[in-house]
């Protein structure tokens, strides 16, 4: 490496190792995601702002993961006709987690459904705080994995397909897009106090992608973030000349270690680090909000206050710029093979408020244009009973349903069907490729753009996999003659 | 590469998978015109994926036909016979499908696999193996687990000829070759030295080479210098410290129960990792290490007492199995659910462990992907069964078995019984006390009432007359008692308290200290019978089970005796520890010698080394695989010995720089034609930042050092002192040294993993881990830069400069960079840290910043005031930071 270049690395701020890779690899390729390029000859990887191939109607996105599968017969997807064979056998063809085992008795949902908004949409009683947020959002009623288990449909609607240890969604879009907020790590997550979601870290993971697309977990308690706050008598001056150095050591030692990206990610971290000292506090401190907005996400009770805080924190993550947050529901929390009478309630109320209260908050703060926020899990349930004795509700991947708002997306809008009876989804089906192909198009992102160099030949999220836009659910469809 | 072109790649690509995917083993068919085609591997596959839902799994049988054995198709259905042999064109089952009657619905078989059919019946309708009268799942399980490589036997291979035969230093070399030269590449170089030394003491100890190791090692002329070196490191304590942890991350070791947030201590774990540690110390055998996990307690008999060492030993091994997470003796847990959570946690541990398997899905259903059956999940439970009995459940201090010898257990027994004695005289004491305040209260009252007060006293409370109980109301003291006597007394009291408890402490005192063992034991005698519990639900029990081993695994007839009359104990769990090391299982050599690799290369030639099932990854090389799993066994199970043959292969004193022309199709470095960068584990980098500063305790075993939240919600090394409620008292209570020692001594508390450790990847152990994570983030960027611990080992390791070197920046950087990064300075590191050293200084010197951290603990060296020791702590703060301490070349 040449004098100047170093030179030219360390008088890099903004983004910090933005240049690293610039300097050591090559120009600095703005515009569009890197382009591929020759194996060891590396390519430049920041997350500096990618300006969209295509217009962008979104530029962040907040994912309320919903892991285990809310039962969408019993929260979104009202059916008549299910109530009314309550408790008869069920003939058609269905596939349980054990053919031999599972009863094959109908079960109506317990629980009321109305109507809510000018939009007219159907929700049960369980969810009455989205219900006032009907208008706002997208109601998918068809969705459909088709794999029935929760890994892989997690994998499948996380990262495209059921495969394990491909890029996540929030790490594909940092990539694409880069973060709006240099202060703060692109991709945050915020997990549940009651531990880790199924597949772990494996939900933010990069994949190949370089590691600098790795989710950064946000703690579910205070301290939220760790180590945040230099001591006195580092902070300031003393701080910025050791990290100066370090940059300096760093930098030798990648020189003999060319191509090793997760090296060069490191550099990029401590950048990073340096800055979210003031940042990410400041991003935490829901004090800074007015009494009525933390009762509105419910921070004042005790049954949200965890979902809600993180909710607003969300919202303020996204302010800043931060490019896409996901907050996940604890282990198999919706995961109601049985007890669903209790479990059921109990996960709603934790979570309606907040998450009704994260839309409207974002439309008042005119950030829910720009906002693409989605609520759903890997899966549905079944019509039928599982577990005679426990009442619950088996996997459905064939027929589900989740929300979207936001960013792009129409309010007070439903789309596709299931079945008479939930089971399937017969109308306007939407699967994980079109689920993703919708979201790259509001995100302005290219499928064939947004891809990435391996070994075996070009990589993306799609992977050349047949999603459709959805664009029936879209405000600014794609126009029909584009090919 | 146009975007039509793109596409037509791709539809290729999915069109081959969608063959691949559907007709296992089944090839391109032209290709394969005269391969002799079989029942088992070629046709029921197709059969059981499109047919068999009507054909045979339903319990009406679609048109009387049941197309799960060659024989019933000939059998046929209402309308004759499926199949005539040699003939397809005569035969309802091609024609059908060929007409596309069969299947109904959209699914169709493909051309391809209509072909493969009618040239079945062309060829004669074969079979592998001579089919059973009835169809039997479990014929199937066994026959479609030969289709895979795990579950087929271990197969010695030869070690292959290599064009460049003297690059090779051992079989590992040969095979790694052997690969590497069908791609027309080889080995890189061997790494210098320095690299090797540094990379082998913290591959085998988890610690940084001493700089007088590192110069030894560099200057030694003898041929021997790297074997010898080897053999000083796996003789070091350090050893079984460092491999011990590998051990206990699959086990899924911890010092808590888990499973509720109350998390309540385990007090006793801790020796289970002790007898880990002492056993790989001792190089033990992993056959019989193994059997002493999974059934030490049967090796010997009840009561389990006055053992020797070695017999505390194996009865501490089976600590392996109370591993996992156990809620039962935490309050407000469904218990029952509670017990079967502990069993199939367990069963976990032992499967992903020892089997490479993730057997768990096969606790509610048939396994999806692999030849599991729910049976067969219930058969291994059984093995368990006895030692866990949940409807007789023992709680986990029930559990727990006292290593008291008969002389300390008499003694024990002298004490309490003075104890009791002190209890007793101390309680006729108080009661003396309470009558005579009695006597003495009455005498206040009036003389008429003393007769009635006395009564009201000695009546039984539920048979006072109401005139007895208005006299108590009006004169409270004439219910004096033990509890209250002191408001009568506060100071006779204090006094006479202050007298028992020291003459009982002095008794207690005697007492020998518990010493208890964490243990999995049976009831003799008490044998349960073990159910399918329909949906993995202990609320619907089905039919019995017997122990065994899972159907695909045991090829041969290895049977389990439910109840062994030999022992006293029911020896299943011995039986299978036995079968599993016999060394004719498939997957227990070939497991644990992955795992090794794994930790050795930093991936196993199984990348998925806890599920070696359909799901998981092949190995990259198979050869190489089966031949280190045989020779592992054949040579003892000697862990030592595996270590040195890896060392000492050039493939692991390889460099570990990337060259193009491997990146070109090996960019994930499977192949092995370099060596991989690794960056530190959790543990690694405390202890490594420790053993720099000096300030590592070497302080072996024993009860784990506690760890505590302090007042900014940190966990970190320390006595919880916080009150009930869980506030901080502010009260700090020395550990000594202990705060020093090495990380796998700190506590594991599930619900409070170390601060310092956590953001490196640190696993939760629910229940256990079984690869750890590597990643990069900034949370671990601001451990570096901002944490107290952190901070305290840089100033540490800067005045243990200045101690060992004194004031000379030069000597200084030398020594530093040989403690660090265990190699000298070039002239660019010299020049660079100099410049630091002097700009810091100026800095500080203008007052651009405060001086020095008051906090280090210790004395200052006169020759090191504030001004020369802080920049120095500040050169190494950002040295210890760095790649170059982080990462192992």
């Amino acid at each position: 490496m040449s004098h100047f270049t170093r030179r030219h690395w360390l008088a890099q701020s903004a983004f910090g190792l933005g240049g690293v890779a610039a300097a050591w690899y090559g120009s600095q390729q703005t515009g569009h995601a890197a382009p591929p390029k020759p194996s060891l000859e590396q390519q430049t990887f920041d997350l500096s702002v990618k300006s969209p191939a295509k217009p962008a109607q979104a530029t962040a996105m907040i994912s309320m993961f919903m892991q285990g599968g809310p039962s969408h017969v019993d929260l979104f997807d009202p059916k008549p006709e299910l109530t009314k064979r309550h408790l008869q056998t069920f003939t058609g063809d269905i596939k349980y987690d054990n053919a031999g085992e599972a009863s094959s008795r109908l079960f109506g949902s317990p629980w009321r459904f109305r109507r809510y908004g000018q939009c007219g949409m159907e929700l049960s009683e369980l969810i009455p705080c989205l219900g006032d947020a009907a208008d706002e959002i997208c109601l998918i009623r068809s969705m459909h994995t088709g794999v029935n288990n929760h890994g892989e449909s997690i994998n499948a609607l996380n990262t495209g397909r059921q495969l394990r240890g491909r890029p996540s969604l929030g790490s594909w879009i940092t990539y694409g897009m880069g973060t709006a907020c240099p202060d703060l790590p692109g991709f945050l997550v915020l997990t549940d106090p009651s531990g880790l979601p199924v597949l772990g870290v494996e939900n933010w993971q990069n994949g190949w992608l370089p590691a600098i697309y790795q989710g950064t977990v946000v703690r579910p308690q205070e301290p939220r973030i760790l180590n945040l706050d230099p001591p006195s008598n580092l902070k300031g001056g003393p701080q910025d000349r050791i990290l100066a150095y370090l940059k300096q050591v760093n930098t030798r030692h990648l020189e003999r270690h060319p191509g090793e990206t997760d090296l060069a990610a490191r550099m990029q971290s401590y950048d990073l680090a340096a800055r979210m000292q003031t940042a990410a506090r400041d991003a935490m401190n829901i004090s800074e909000e007015t009494e009525a907005t933390q009762r509105m996400y419910g921070i004042d009770q005790k049954q949200t206050e965890d979902y809600g805080t993180r909710c607003l924190i969300a919202r303020r993550l996204v302010e800043r710029g931060v490019r896409f947050v996901q907050l996940h529901t604890g282990n198999q929390t919706w995961d109601h093979h049985g007890g669903i009478f209790r479990a059921l309630p109990d996960i709603c109320q934790k979570t309606d408020r907040p998450a009704a209260a994260l839309v409207h908050d974002l439309k008042q703060r005119g950030l829910l244009d720009s906002t693409i926020v989605h609520w759903g899990g890997e899966m549905g349930r079944l019509p039928v009973i599982q577990n005679e004795q426990n009442i619950g509700r088996d996997h459905n991947t064939y027929g589900f349903s989740m929300w979207l708002a936001g960013g792009g997306v129409k309010g007070g809008c439903i789309h596709g069907e299931t079945d008479e009876l939930g089971h399937k989804a017969v109308t306007d089906i939407v699967n994980h490729y079109d689920y993703h192909a919708t979201l790259m198009y509001l995100l302005g992102l290219d499928q064939e753009q947004m891809s990435y160099a391996r070994p075996t030949g070009l990589a993306s999220l799609l992977d050349g996999q047949p999603g459709q836009i959805v664009s029936a659910i879209l405000r600014n469809p794609p126009v029909e003659t584009e090919t | 590469m146009t975007v039509a072109d793109t596409l037509r790649v791709m539809l290729a690509l999915l069109a081959m998978t969608s063959v691949a995917v559907i007709c296992t083993g089944a090839a391109v068919a032209g290709e394969e015109q005269n391969r002799a085609l079989h029942f088992e591997s070629d046709i029921r596959p197709l059969l059981k994926a499109h047919c068999w839902h009507c054909h045979g799994e339903e319990s009406e049988l679609k048109g009387g036909l049941d197309a799960r054995l060659v024989r019933s198709l000939l059998k046929g259905g209402e309308t004759g016979a499926s199949v005539v042999a040699g003939r397809k064109e005569d035969s309802i089952l091609w024609q059908r499908i060929q007409a596309g009657e069969m299947p109904p619905g959209k699914k169709k078989l493909s051309t391809e696999e209509l072909s493969l059919i009618g040239q079945w019946i062309d060829q004669g309708i074969q079979t592998k193996n001579v089919e059973p009268e009835v169809f039997s799942a479990d014929i199937v399980l066994r026959e479609e687990a030969e289709q895979h490589w795990a579950f087929r036997s271990i197969h010695p291979s030869e070690v292959p000829a290599i064009r460049n035969a003297q690059l090779a230093a051992n079989p590992i070399d040969a095979f790694l070759l052997s690969e590497l030269e069908e791609h027309d590449v080889s080995f890189s170089d061997k790494a210098d030295r320095a690299t090797l030394i540094r990379r082998a003491s913290f591959d085998l100890t988890g610690l940084p080479p001493s700089a007088e190791a590192v110069e030894r090692f560099v200057n030694a002329e003898s041929e021997d210098a790297w074997p010898q070196l080897i053999e000083e490191l796996l003789a070091s304590p350090a050893y079984g410290e460092r491999w011990g942890r590998h051990w206990l991350d699959v086990v899924g070791y911890a010092d808590s129960d888990g499973y509720t947030e109350q998390d309540p201590e385990r007090k006793w774990a801790w020796k289970y990792r002790d007898y880990v540690i002492r056993s790989l110390n001792a190089d033990k055998p992993w056959n019989q290490f193994i059997v002493e996990q999974l059934a030490g307690d049967e090796l010997l008999t009840p009561p389990y007492q006055d053992l020797t060492a070695e017999q505390a030993d194996q009865l501490t091994a089976t600590g392996f199995l109370r591993m996992g997470p156990d809620g039962t003796s935490s309050s407000g847990v469904d218990q029952n659910l509670a017990r079967n959570d502990v069993m199939a946690d367990t069963i976990r541990v032992v499967s992903t462990s020892i089997l490479g398997l993730s057997v768990g899905c096969a606790q509610c259903h048939e396994h999806r992907y692999d030849p599991i059956s729910q049976s067969d999940y219930y058969r291994l439970r059984a093995i368990f069964e006895p030692g866990y009995d949940w409807q007789n459940w023992r709680a986990p201090n029930e559990r727990l078995v006292s290593m008291w010898s008969a002389e300390i257990r008499a003694t024990a027994a002298s004490v309490d019984a003075e104890l009791a004695d002190v209890s007793r005289q101390r309680t006729e004491a108080l009661d003396a006390i309470v009558a005579e305040t009695f006597e003495r209260e009455l005498q206040k009252l009036p003389a008429e009432l003393q007769p009635l007060a006395r009564s009201a006293r000695e009546a039984k409370p539920d048979q006072r007359t109401e005139a007895q109980n208005q006299l108590i109301r009006e004169y409270p003291f004439l219910n004096v008692d033990r509890g209250s006597v002191y408001l009568y007394l506060p100071d006779r009291l204090t006094g006479f308290n202050k007298t028992w408890d020291d003459r009982t402490e002095e008794v207690r005192k005697k007492r020998p200290a518990d010493d208890l063992v964490m243990c999995l034991t049976e009831v003799p005698g008490q044998v349960p019978v073990t159910r399918v519990f329909s949906r993995g639900d202990f609320q619907q029990p089905r039919d019995e089970v017997q122990p065994g081993e899972l159907t695909v695994l045991n090829s041969g007839d290895f049977r389990i005796s439910p109840d062994d009359e030999l022992l006293p104990t029911t020896g299943r769990r011995l039986a299978y520890a036995k079968h599993l090391t016999s060394g004719h299982h498939p997957l227990v050599a070939r497991v644990l010698v992955n795992r090794f690799w794994m930790h050795h290369f930093g991936r196993g030639l199984v990348g998925t080394p806890s599920d070696f099932g359909v799901k998981g990854e092949r190995p990259s090389h198979p050869e190489l695989l089966d031949w280190l799993a045989s020779d592992f066994m054949r040579e003892g199970w000697s862990l030592k010995r595996f270590h040195r043959m890896v060392l000492t292969s050039n493939a692991w004193q390889q460099t570990s720089v990337r060259r193009p022309e491997l990146e070109a199709f090996d960019p994930e470095n499977r192949l092995l034609g370099r060596m991989s960068i690794r960056r530190l584990e959790a543990e690694t980098v405390r202890d490594a930042l420790l053993a720099s500063s000096g300030q590592l305790v070497n302080k072996q075993f024993g009860s784990p050092v506690p760890v505590s939240p302090d007042d900014v919600g940190q966990n970190i090394l320390a006595i919880d002192t916080r009150d009930s409620a869980g506030r901080p008292s502010g009260t700090v209570i020395p550990l000594g040294d202990e705060e020093f020692r090495r990380s796998i001594y700190a506590q594991v508390r599930r619900s409070m993993p170390l601060s310092v450790l956590e953001p490196f990847d640190l696993p939760t152990m629910t229940p256990n881990c079984e690869q750890r994570a590597s990643s990069t983030g900034p949370s671990q960027s601001l451990l570096m830069m901002n944490n107290e611990f952190v901070r305290k080992q840089s100033e540490q390791i800067a005045q243990r400069i200045i101690r060992e070197n004194g004031s000379e920046p030069r000597a200084q950087i030398e020594s530093l960079w040989m403690l660090l990064f265990s190699r000298r300075p070039d002239s660019e590191d010299i020049s660079t840290a100099t410049e630091f050293l002097m700009a810091d200084a100026a800095a500080i010197a203008a007052g651009v910043s405060p001086p020095g951290d008051g906090s280090v603990p210790g004395s200052t060296p006169a020759a090191a005031d504030a001004s020369s020791h802080v920049p120095l702590a500040h050169l190494c703060h950002a040295l210890i930071s760095s790649n170059g301490f982080l990462y192992v070349d």
